[in-house]
C-alpha cells in the first residue's frame, strides 16, 4: 500500500449552517491518481475545496502527510498543494506564459522579479502541456482544450507535490477530455505527483485513475483501487442505477454500461 | 521596456498641461514666463501669481485626479469588476455626506467653523468608510456578483445623495452655497493646504502600493485560484479596499465630488499599458491627474469669468462612458 499523501479526518464541512458532511474521513494515496466520483450534489467538489482550505472545516482536520494544515500560511500551503478550480478566471489579454508565471507566486519574494528557477519551472510546465509554441498568445485567443492546458501549465509551474483538479474535463469534448486526462496520468506516473481529480464520467475515471472514492449524499460509499471498487453493486448503489461492468475496456481497464434507473418498489 | 516611452510621453503631456493651466487666468501668462517663475526666476509679480494663486489649484487638481484614479484602479482590482469606482460604489457620496455633517455640525450662527478645517478630511473618510463598508457587507452576501455590487453601490450613493440634498435645503444658506459648489467638484478655491492634504495621502499610499503590486497582479485571478497559488486573498483585498477608501476620501474632502475619474482613468491606463499593476497604477494616476487638470482648464477657458466646477466636465465625459460599459457588459452576459 502506498503512503497517505493527504487526508480528511472526522471533518464537518458545509456552507453557512447547512453541513454537507457531518463526519468525513478519507485518505489519498501518495503518487497516484485518485478520482472523486458520485452523483450531482454528493459533495465531491465540496470535499476537494475543504482539502485545499477553500472552505473552512466546522470540525476535524485536513492532514498533509499526517500534519494538520489548519495554521499554515497561504504561501506554505501553496508550495505543497496546488488546485485548479472548476471555472478559473483570468483577464483575457494575459498570455499563456504570464498565466504560467502566476503559478510561481508562492515561490517568489515580495518585490523580486522572475528568478531563473521561475523561468525553468514555467518552461517545463509549458512543455509538459505542449503549449511552448503558444507561450505568447493571449488566453482569450485559445480554444477550449488549449485554455485548459494553459491552466494546467499554471498548476504544474507551482511545483507542488499534490495537485487537486475540480472537474478539469467539464467544458471539453471527448477528444480534449482524453488528452487532458492522459496529461493528468502523466503528471502522476512520470512526474511523481499525487493527483486528486473530480470526474463526472465513470469510464474516464476507471481508465485514468488508480483509485476511486465514491461519494453519495454526504458520506463515502467506497474507496480503494479501481479493481476493488469499480463493481456493479457499488456503482449501482451510488448512482441509483442498474448497470453492468465489463472488464475489457481500453488500456485493460474496466468500463461500465449503465442500463436503466433503478426503480424503488413496484408500480 | 518598450512601454517606457509612452509613460514618459504621458509625464511630458501632464507637465505641459500643468504649465498651460498655470498660465491661464484673468491675466494670462505665456509658458516661458510660467516656467521661469516656477524655477524661481522671472518677475516678482509672476512668481506671486504663479506660486500663490495659480499653482495650488493646479497641484490640487492633479493630486485629486491621481488619488481618485488610484482609488478606482484598486476598487476595480479588488472587486474584479470593471464598473467599480469610488463614485459608483457610493464612496464619493458617503464622503460628501461626512463633509456636510462636519460643516453643519461645527458651524456657529455666524457661519464660522468652531473646529480646525483640517478635521474635514477625517469626516469625509468616515463617511466614505461607512458607505464602503455597507456596500461590501451587502455585496458579500451574494459572493461577488458584479452587477449586484454595482446596484448596491448606486443605491447607497442615491441614499447618501438624498441625505446631502436634505441637509442643504434645511441647513444654513451660506453653508449650503459653499457645499453646492464643493459637491460638484471644484478646485478653484484651492489653497496650498488643500493640495498638501491630498499629496500627503498619495505619499503615504506610495510604499503600500509598491508592496501591493505583486499581490494585486495575482488578484487578477479569481479568488479561489489566487488563494490556491499562495495569495492571502482576504488580507490583500482588505488592504487595497482601505487604501482605496482613504485615497478617495482625501481627494473628495478637499476637491469635492469629482465623478468618474476613478472609472475612466484605470480603463484608459489598462488600454494603453496592459493590466500589470506596476504599469497600470502609475499610468492611471497620471491619466487621472491629467483628466482633472484638463477638465479644470476646459471650464476656465470656456466659461470664464464664471467658475464652473471641474467635476461637471468629468461627469459629462464619464457618465456616457459608464453607460457604454453597462450596455457592453449586458451583451456579454446575454
Amino acid at each position: 500500500m502506498p503512503d497517505t499523501a493527504l487526508s480528511l479526518r472526522d471533518a464537518a464541512i458545509g456552507y453557512d449552517r447547512k453541513l454537507v458532511f457531518e463526519d468525513l474521513s478519507l485518505s489519498v494515496p501518495e503518487g497516484r491518481v485518485t478520482a472523486f466520483c458520485g452523483p450531482n450534489g454528493c459533495g465531491k467538489s465540496t470535499a476537494l475545496k475543504a482539502m485545499r482550505r477553500l472552505l473552512p472545516l466546522q470540525a476535524g482536520a485536513v492532514e498533509l502527510r499526517g500534519r494538520p494544515i489548519a495554521g499554515w500560511s497561504p504561501r506554505d500551503l501553496a508550495r505543497e498543494l496546488a488546485m485548479l478550480s472548476q471555472s478559473p478566471e483570468a483577464p483575457v489579454e494575459i498570455t499563456v506564459e504570464e498565466l504560467a508565471f502566476m503559478g510561481r507566486y508562492a515561490h517568489r519574494r515580495a518585490l523580486s522579479g522572475r528568478k531563473r528557477s521561475d523561468r525553468a519551472a514555467v518552461t517545463a510546465a509549458l512543455t509538459a502541456v505542449d503549449m511552448a509554441d503558444l507561450a505568447h498568445r493571449p488566453i482569450g485567443a485559445l480554444s477550449g482544450g488549449q485554455l485548459q492546458r494553459a491552466w494546467l501549465a499554471m498548476v504544474i509551474a507551482q511545483e507542488a507535490p499534490v495537485i487537486l483538479l475540480d472537474e478539469p474535463t467539464n467544458h471539453l469534448d471527448v477528444a480534449h477530455a482524453l488528452e487532458t486526462l492522459a496529461l493528468v496520468r502523466h503528471l502522476s506516473h512520470e512526474m511523481g505527483k499525487t493527483v486528486v481529480v473530480v470526474l463526472h464520467d465513470l469510464n474516464l475515471a476507471a481508465r485514468f485513475a488508480d483509485a476511486i472514492t465514491f461519494f453519495r449524499a454526504g458520506r463515502i460509499a467506497a474507496e480503494g483501487p479501481v479493481a476493488e471498487v469499480f463493481r456493479p453493486e457499488i456503482i449501482g448503489e451510488v448512482f441509483g442505477i442498474a448497470c453492468e461492468v465489463r472488464p475489457d475496456g481500453p488500456d485493460g481497464r474496466p468500463f461500465v454500461l449503465p442500463l436503466h434507473r433503478a426503480t424503488a418498489g413496484a408500480h | 521596456m518598450s512601454r517606457a516611452a509612452p509613460m514618459a510621453l504621458l509625464v511630458a503631456a501632464l507637465i505641459a498641461l500643468a504649465i498651460a493651466a498655470v498660465g491661464l487666468g484673468s491675466t494670462p501668462i505665456p509658458p516661458e514666463r510660467v516656467i521661469a517663475a516656477l524655477l524661481g526666476w522671472g518677475e516678482r509679480t509672476d512668481q506671486i501669481v504663479v506660486w500663490n494663486l495659480r499653482l495650488p489649484r493646479v497641484a490640487l487638481a492633479a493630486c485629486a485626479g491621481a488619488a481618485l484614479a488610484l482609488s478606482g484602479a484598486l476598487l476595480q482590482r479588488t472587486t474584479r469588476n470593471p464598473l467599480a469606482s469610488p463614485s459608483i460604489l457610493g464612496i464619493t457620496d458617503g464622503a460628501a455626506l461626512g463633509v456636510l455633517v462636519f460643516l453643519f455640525a461645527f458651524s456657529d450662527e455666524a457661519n464660522l467653523l468652531q473646529v480646525p478645517v483640517v478635521w474635514q478630511p477625517l469626516f469625509a473618510a468616515g463617511g466614505a468608510a461607512l458607505f464602503a463598508l455597507a456596500v461590501t457587507l451587502l455585496a458579500g452576501r451574494d459572493r461577488g456578483d458584479p452587477m449586484r455590487l454595482i446596484l448596491y453601490g448606486v443605491t447607497l450613493a442615491a441614499l447618501a445623495h438624498a441625505a446631502v440634498v436634505l441637509m442643504m435645503i434645511v441647513g444654513p444658506v451660506y453653508r449650503s452655497g459653499q457645499a453646492l459648489v464643493w459637491l460638484a467638484g471644484a478646485v478653484h478655491q484651492a489653497e496650498w493646504r488643500d493640495a498638501a492634504i491630498v499629496a500627503a495621502a498619495l505619499m503615504a499610499a506610495l510604499p503600500l502600493l509598491v508592496r501591493l503590486a505583486g499581490p494585486l497582479d495575482q488578484l487578477r485571478l479569481d479568488g479561489a485560484s489566487a488563494f490556491a497559488t499562495g495569495l492571502p486573498v482576504e488580507a490583500v483585498r482588505a488592504t487595497a479596499l482601505v487604501l482605496s477608501v482613504a485615497l478617495a476620501a482625501a481627494a473628495v474632502s478637499v476637491a469635492g465630488g469629482i465623478g468618474f475619474v476613478g472609472l475612466v482613468a484605470p480603463h484608459a491606463a489598462r488600454l494603453l499599458f496592459g493590466s500589470a499593476a506596476a504599469r497600470e497604477l502609475p499610468a492611471a494616476a497620471l491619466l487621472g491627474a491629467g483628466m482633472v487638470l484638463g477638465a479644470d482648464l476646459l471650464v476656465r477657458a470656456a466659461f470664464q469669468p464664471i467658475e464652473v466646477p471641474a467635476g461637471a466636465v468629468t461627469a459629462l465625459i464619464g457618465a456616457p462612458y459608464f453607460l457604454f460599459l453597462l450596455t457592453r457588459m449586458g451583451r456579454l452576459n446575454a
